[in-house]
This record gives C-alpha cells, structure tokens and sequence, in this order.
C-alpha cells in the first residue's frame, strides 16, 4: 500500500512551502501594523516547519529527526510570539500605535 | 678580613632603621646612626690589624664575598660568556686608609651634626641620609669588583643629591642638587662605558683578574687605552674635575657637615681612589692616558686657585679649594705608579684639613647665620675654637710646615721632579695662589673690623659638641702628614712610611723614604711668600685687595665669572641641548600625536560619520536589509559551490 507521500512527490511541498515562505517575506516587508508583521513571520516559520517534515518523511523515514525539528519550530515558534505580543503591546501603550514606522527613535 | 662587609652592613641597617621608624624614636634616632658608624670605626681596626698582620708578603684570604646572581652561556659577539655578579669584598692597603678616612670623618661629622642639625627640618632623614652614603662609600672603596662599585658609585651619588637638596624648600638648593646629580651622572655614564669594554673583552668583573690580564698584555693596548680613559671620565665627574668641576661649588647649598664628609673628604675622593685602584690598567695602556689625568688635573689645580682667590662666600672659598687639591690628586696620579703614595698621602691629610675647614666654615656659619665674607669679620676674639682650627686647617691647605699638608704636597712635588719639570713648575706657581686665599678668607671672616654689627654682636662660640670634632680634626690635621717618616710609620704599625706601605699594593720593592730637602725649602719660599702676600693685600682694610679689583676689572669679572665656564654650560644648554629638545618635541607633536594618535581617531570617527546614516530607525528597511543580504549570501554562495 502507497503512502500519501509516495503518490506526491517532493517538489510539491517544496513548491508549497517557498510560496508560503515568500507571502511570509511579502508580508514583512509590506506590512506597517506590527501584529501584521508578527503573522508574517509566523508564516516564514511554518513554511520552514513544513519543509522539515517533508524532508524527514521522504529521506530520512526511521529516524524522526526532521520531525522533532519542527516540533522545536513550533514551540520556539510560540514563544516568539508572546515575548513579541509583550513588546507590541508595551509599546501600543506607550504610543497607542502598533505602526512600526512611528516608532523610529533608536537610531543614532 | 672575613668580617669586612660587617663596616657597611652596619650603617646600611642603621639607614633601614632610621628611614622606616626615625619618627618613633627617641631623639629621631640619631644615636641609632653614630652608633652604627662608631661600630664601624672599631671594626676598622679589627680590620687594619689582620691586615697589617699578614704584611709585608702575600696577602691571602683578604677578599670575602658570595656570588649573589649567576646567569649561564650570555651570546656575546660570538663568544658565550658566564656572567657572575659578585657581592665581593677586597682589603688591601688603599682601602685601609680609604677605611681609616670614612670611617673617621663619618664619626666626627656626624657627632658634629649634633650641635649643627639641632631642631632642623627632616633631622632623622638626615642622619638615615647620612648613614645610607656612609654604607655606599665604604662598600665602594671595599668594592673587589666593577660591577659591585657602579651599583655603589651611585649610591653615593643619590646621597650626595639628597643631602644637597636637604632643604629642598629653598630653589636654589634643589637646583643646586639637580645640577650636582646631573653632571656627576655623565661622567658616571662614562664609567658604565668603561667597565662594560672591560668586560667585554675580560668576561669578569672581578678587578685582580682583570689587573693580571692587563699586567700579561692580554688586553689590545689601543682598546685598553680607550676603556681606562672612559673609567676615568667617571673618575672625573665624581672628583669633580674640569670640565665636570662646576657641580661642586654649588654644591655647598647643603648642610655643611655634608660638605665636609662627602663633599671634602670622601665622596668627592673616590674619582682619586678609583684611578689609584686601577693603576695597573693605566700603566698597562699608552702613556697617552697619564697624560690625560695629568693634564685634566693641573687645569682644575689652576684655575680653582685663580677662583679662590675673588669668591666671598666664605664655604664657597673653601670648596674650590677641595677643587684645587682635588687637581693635585689627580697630576699625582697622573705620575703613574710612582705617584700613588704621594696622592693617597694628600688624600689622607686633606681629608683631616678639609672636612676641619668645612666643620670650621659651619660654625661660623651656624653662630652668625651669614656666611658672605662681606658680612663677617673680626670674629677671632667671639670664636677663639673655631678661629684657631680654622687657622690650623688653612695653614694645612697652604702647606706651611711642619702641617700635614705640607708633607702632603712636598711628595707630590718630589714625584713631579722625577717625572719632568714642567708639571713641577705649574704646581710650584700654584702654591701661592693656595696661600693667598686661604690667608684671605681667614682675615676676611676672623680678623679686621666686623663688618655686619648685628651678627658680630649674635655671634658665640659654638657647643662642645661641635667644638670637640673641631679640636681632635686640627689635631689630626697638624700630624697626620708625619707619617711619611719611617719610624713614625711603624709607631702606628705600618711596617715602613706611609708611602711604601701604600705603593706596596703596585709594587714589588718601594724605595725608602727620604726628605727632599732642596724642594722643601723652594715650596716653603713660595707658601711663605704667598701667605705674607696675603696679609699685605688684605690684612687691615685690605685696600690693595679692592685697588687691584678696581685697576683689572676685566680680570676680576672673569674670576667672578668662574672663568664662564657656568656660562657657556649654560648657554649650551639652552641653546643646544634645549634646541634639539625642541625638534624632538615637534616631531613627537607633529608625527606621533597629531599623526599617530589624533590621526587613527579622526579616521574612525569620520567614517563612523559616514556609515551612522543607514541607522534609519525604521524596522522595515533593517528587514529589507536582511532580507537581501541572505538573497545575496545565497547567491553568492551557490555561485561559488557551481
């Protein structure tokens, strides 16, 4: 009986992991809100998570260790986030704006 | 002989003592300080005993010492050298009498400086000063080894600068120290030259060893010629002669028992007994070196006798005469072997007369508080003590018989006949001069009308302690040159007269001493007729004095002048040595600081400048950046994979 992974190939998930991955940098780079930015980035994140597993499942089968690498993504992931939201949300009280081009003072 | 390194350990602990705890102590520990030196004057003839003992014939176990620091294989011009630096202690018959000198004159200044120092600032670093020089001088004239006495040799150098400088307060003191320090430095530097060319070519230090090398001809004699001649421009600068002569009279700006036991009778010295000490390398060289001591010193006899004769500062007088008999030493010396008896002999007894005469000049000075012949005068009858030693010394420093110093002279005279007569005649014309101004400075400050009523009417004479030094020193200053004669020699242990016990040291047989008749009388004429001079021109009102001022003035500003020699140093200073100074001081502003060191900061800063404007602050444009930074990285880095 095939798997799901032998009936498709790879470069699929590759393909759908680098569009994933460039909406995350689109997303960065476009985006002035600074949860906006936040989300993006998380996008990246995932796109690398998935290209983890996908490597794992298709070379590397026995061993897992793709997979506990995306595991680590995705907690690193959340931690990311709320040390990020605390930051946001300092800030947003501070300024009462998220927009990250009015907040352009550390500089020389 | 084994205990001879006790004479300078002692004041050396006794400088410890006094350096770290004089403000705890009772009397700031000054008896702490005569103590030690007055143990030292017992142990010299602890010394002097086993010593005399073993003479006449081979001296055996007369050096003691260890090896205090040992480095292995130096590379040295292709040859591998051990280097031993050796804490050595030699005894032989120049430093018994060098021993006799310091250890004597030590005692007697420094219960002198009793009376003299009483309620001065800095009393008990004076006497730890004090202590401290009296430990180098006598490791220095004990020193078995060149290295040993340059350490020593500035020792006494550093102590003669602090006790110049004693009242630092005063500019002119502690200008007078700097001056002192720095030109007995360079002829120090000189002899840091001339014992590294020694060891250069003789891998040791040890000075018997390099003696016996010289003696055996195993030395170049050019190269030979040049080292001895550097250890004498030491020699020079320490016994302060011309062109190094300068230091000394400015150097009365100190304590005046300082000048009498460093500046008259031992320091001043060492420059003798350094070239007496190495003797056989001068005898081993060209006469060329002789030469130069004979000449340095009869320039330095003469026109120290010729600045004698103007200066009113009553101490000042007495130290160009230190200066003149300074230069007899030296043209003795300057006779080679022959003449060593008869320069350790003037050394002997000048350092009774001299550090008398100084003692005298303190008591003056520490009764009046003024020390400007122009301000004295007519003190014979308030200080009949002082008075009558001071005669004794002067008429000693003159040479009129039978005083030490007259016998004193009279040898250096007789090795000058034997020699040639043109340094007999120089030193002969000399004599009067020496008469004159001590005659002068004598009726100037004792006799004639006192001249500053205020003082004369202050002035008493001085306290037993420092009377009592004066007393025993005049003593020893009317005696002491009777030692010349056999019979006294051997009253007091020598086995023969003074001089063939000290040329024992060079030689193998020394010729009996005889009285040379015909030179006593000529030399007794001419300090005759000088001292007879002298009272005519200044005796009573000493109007010929001031007549023969008025009718060459051109003569008498040259002499006030200190024949400009001051002058043209300084002018050498400023304009040479400060002229230089002032092109390496631009270079350093102009290369090294505003290049070197203001350059490499303006650079940074520029550029830090520059580069501060893509801090935008804006976090989309760092995100960018990173962004194509990792796109070019990678890039990059597949390009070059392939």
């Amino acid at each position: 009986m095939e798997t799901a992974a032998e009936q498709i190939p790879l470069e699929h998930f590759l393909f759908a992991a680098g569009v994933l991955f460039s909406i995350g940098v689109y997303g960065v780079l476009s985006r002035r809100n600074a949860v906006l930015i936040l989300m993006s980035v998380e996008l990246m994140l995932n796109a690398v998570a998935v290209n983890f597993v996908a490597f794992a499942v298709y070379t590397d089968g026995a061993l897992f260790r793709g997979l506990i690498f995306a595991v680590f993504v995705i907690i690193i992931a959340a931690a990311e986030v709320g040390l990020a939201l605390g930051i946001i949300l300092r800030v947003f009280r501070n300024r009462a704006t998220a927009n990250v081009d009015e907040v352009s003072q550390l500089k020389w | 002989m084994e205990q001879a390194w006790l004479l300078p350990a002692i004041p050396a602990g006794a400088f410890v003592v006094l350096a770290l705890l004089n403000g705890y102590l009772p009397r700031r520990g000054d008896f702490i300080a005569i103590g030690a030196i007055a143990a030292s004057f017992v142990l010299f003839f602890a010394v002097a005993i086993d010593l005399l003992d073993q003479l006449p014939g081979e001296l055996e176990h007369n050096t003691s010492g260890f090896d205090w620091l040992t480095i292995n294989g130096i590379q040295l011009l292709g040859q591998t050298n051990d280097f031993v630096l050796r804490i050595g202690f030699r005894v032989d018959q120049l430093t018994l009498v060098m021993l006799a000198v310091v250890t004597f004159i030590g005692l007697m200044v420094q219960v002198y400086s009793l009376g003299y120092m009483k309620g001065e600032v800095r009393y008990g670093w004076y006497y730890a000063v004090l202590s401290l020089f009296l430990a180098s001088m006598l490791t220095l004239v004990l020193a078995d080894n060149f290295l040993l006495l340059y350490i020593v040799w500035e020792g006494v150098g550093i102590c003669s600068f602090l006790l110049i400088g004693h009242y630092f307060e005063r500019r002119s003191a502690a200008e007078a120290a700097k001056k002192a320090f720095v030109t007995t430095r360079l002829g120090d530097v000189a002899l840091l030259i001339g014992i590294i060319l020694l060891w250069r070519e003789a891998g040791t230090f040890d000075m018997s060893e390099i003696f016996h090398m010289a003696e055996a001809g195993e030395f170049d004699q050019g190269y030979l010629t040049m080292a001895t001649l550097f250890l004498f421009g030491g020699a020079a600068g320490k016994s302060a002669q011309f062109p190094f002569h300068v230091w000394l009279p400015d150097a009365m700006e100190g304590p005046t028992p300082v000048s009498a036991l460093i500046h008259a009778a031992t320091m001043v010295v060492a420059g003798v007994y350094l070239v007496a000490r190495v003797m056989p390398l001068f005898e081993a060289s060209y006469d060329g070196a002789l030469y130069v001591v004979l000449a340095i010193g009869l320039i330095t006899t003469f026109i120290s006798a010729f600045m004698g004769l103007v200066m009113t500062d009553i101490k000042r007088v007495v130290a160009y005469s230190t200066l003149n008999s300074l230069g007899l030493m030296m043209v003795a010396l300057g006779f080679g072997e022959a003449g060593v008896g008869a320069a350790m002999l003037y050394l002997f007894s000048h350092a009774f007369f001299k550090a008398l005469l100084f003692l005298a000049c303190g008591s003056v000075i520490h009764a009046t508080e003024k020390q400007e012949v122009t301000a004295l005068g007519g003190l014979g009858r308030k200080m009949p003590i002082t008075r009558a030693t001071f005669l004794v010394g002067a008429m000693a420093m003159a040479g009129l018989v039978p005083l030490s110093g007259f016998f004193a002279k009279d040898e250096i005279l007789v090795a000058a006949e034997h020699f040639s007569y043109a340094p007999f005649i120089l030193i002969l014309a000399t004599l009067p001069i020496t008469a004159m101004y001590m005659v002068r400075v004598y009726l100037l400050t004792f006799s004639g009308e006192p001249k500053d009523a205020h003082a004369h009417e202050h002035a008493h004479e001085s306290a037993p302690l420092m009377s009592w030094p004066l007393v025993l020193l005049a003593g020893l200053a009317a005696v002491a040159g009777l030692v010349v004669f056999e019979p006294i020699g051997k009253a007091i242990g020598l086995e023969s007269g003074f001089l063939g016990f000290v040329e024992s040291v060079l030689v193998e047989e020394v010729h009996a001493f005889e009285f040379n008749w015909p030179v006593a009388i000529l030399s007794s004429l001419l300090v005759g007729g000088g001292l007879g001079a002298g009272v005519m021109i200044w005796g009573g009102e000493a109007a010929p004095a001031t007549a023969a001022a008025a009718r060459f003035p051109a003569v008498h500003r040259l002499l006030l002048n200190k024949f400009y020699v001051d002058a043209f140093y300084q002018w050498a200073i400023n304009n040479v040595v400060l002229g230089f100074a002032k092109v390496i001081a631009f270079f350093d502003r102009a290369v090294v600081n505003d290049t070197g060191v203001n350059g490499s900061g303006e650079v940074t800063n520029g550029l830090g400048f520059l580069l501060k404007f893509q801090q935008t602050g804006k976090l989309p444009n760092y995100a960018l950046a990173m962004v194509l930074g990792v796109a070019v990285l990678a890039i990059v880095g597949f390009s070059v994979k392939g």
